[in-house]
């Protein structure tokens, strides 16, 4: 079993509000999603693993067993080309959960006209595998998020 | 050997929901089917973790692979999905 811890401070909603259907409908897969503090952060590693792909605006973990999650920080934010973002480790890089891996601003990427929500993502995970633990409220980030069965 | 190699015309490239299309709709299919980068190791489409880890960009080409019954159908179906801009 995995804890997923949340990578960054907000607000448990749940997949199904990310304005995206891509993840609302659950199409990357299960997980949740954390609407942020409109705060400068960092978001966080979710999992112990290894940063097998790291752009500035969504990482992918995969720990030990084989298991990725997907962080993406915000909505199209593929479009700054990383404007707003800074990358504080390297892909490639093995990493504990909690350990900091971009910074950003989500109330930049808000007054830039796009959503900051971000989907935290079990990827390939199967029906029925994933269980919250903050269905849905505050969270800091480094929290239990969801566990991964 | 059903096989296409294709350029993948969508603007993010194979991420986000031309990512998920592809996986949703190779892993409906009850034949193995992998995805490579020219010359590269092929990894499973089924996997969106795979799929999200090969990292294709805009514009460039992968080589999709596929093995048994309605192979050529899939294939098709593939094709149309990372042809799209």
């Amino acid at each position: 079993m995995t804890t997923v811890l949340a990578p960054v401070a907000g607000r448990v909603v749940g997949l199904a509000a990310v304005p995206d259907p891509v993840f609302a409908e659950g199409l990357v897969g299960l997980g949740t999603a954390i609407d942020p503090a409109r705060e400068p952060g960092t978001a966080v590693a979710p999992i112990d693993g290894t940063i097998v792909k790291l752009h500035p605006h969504a990482y992918v973990i995969v720990g030990d067993d084989g298991r990725g999650v997907l962080v993406h920080l915000g909505i199209d934010t593929v479009e700054l080309r990383g404007e707003g973002f800074r990358v504080l480790a390297a892909e490639g890089e093995r990493v504990r959960a909690g350990r900091p891996v971009v910074a950003w601003d989500p109330a930049l990427v808000e007054a830039g006209g796009r959503s900051p929500m971000c989907p935290v993502v079990a990827l390939d995970a199967l029906p029925g595998t994933v269980g919250a633990l903050v269905p849905s409220g505050a969270v800091r980030a480094g929290d239990g998020l969801f566990l991964w069965h | 050997m059903p096989e296409r190699k294709v350029i993948v015309e969508s603007q993010v490239g194979l991420h986000a929901r031309p990512a998920a299309t592809f996986v949703q709709t190779a892993a409906k299919a009850p034949i193995d089917v992998t995805v490579a980068k020219p010359g590269g190791s092929p990894v499973s489409a089924k996997s969106i973790l795979s799929i999200l880890a090969l990292d294709v960009r805009h514009g460039e080409a992968i080589v999709i692979h596929a093995e048994g019954e309605g192979a050529d159908r899939l294939l098709d179906e593939l094709v149309a999905i990372v042809s799209a801009p």
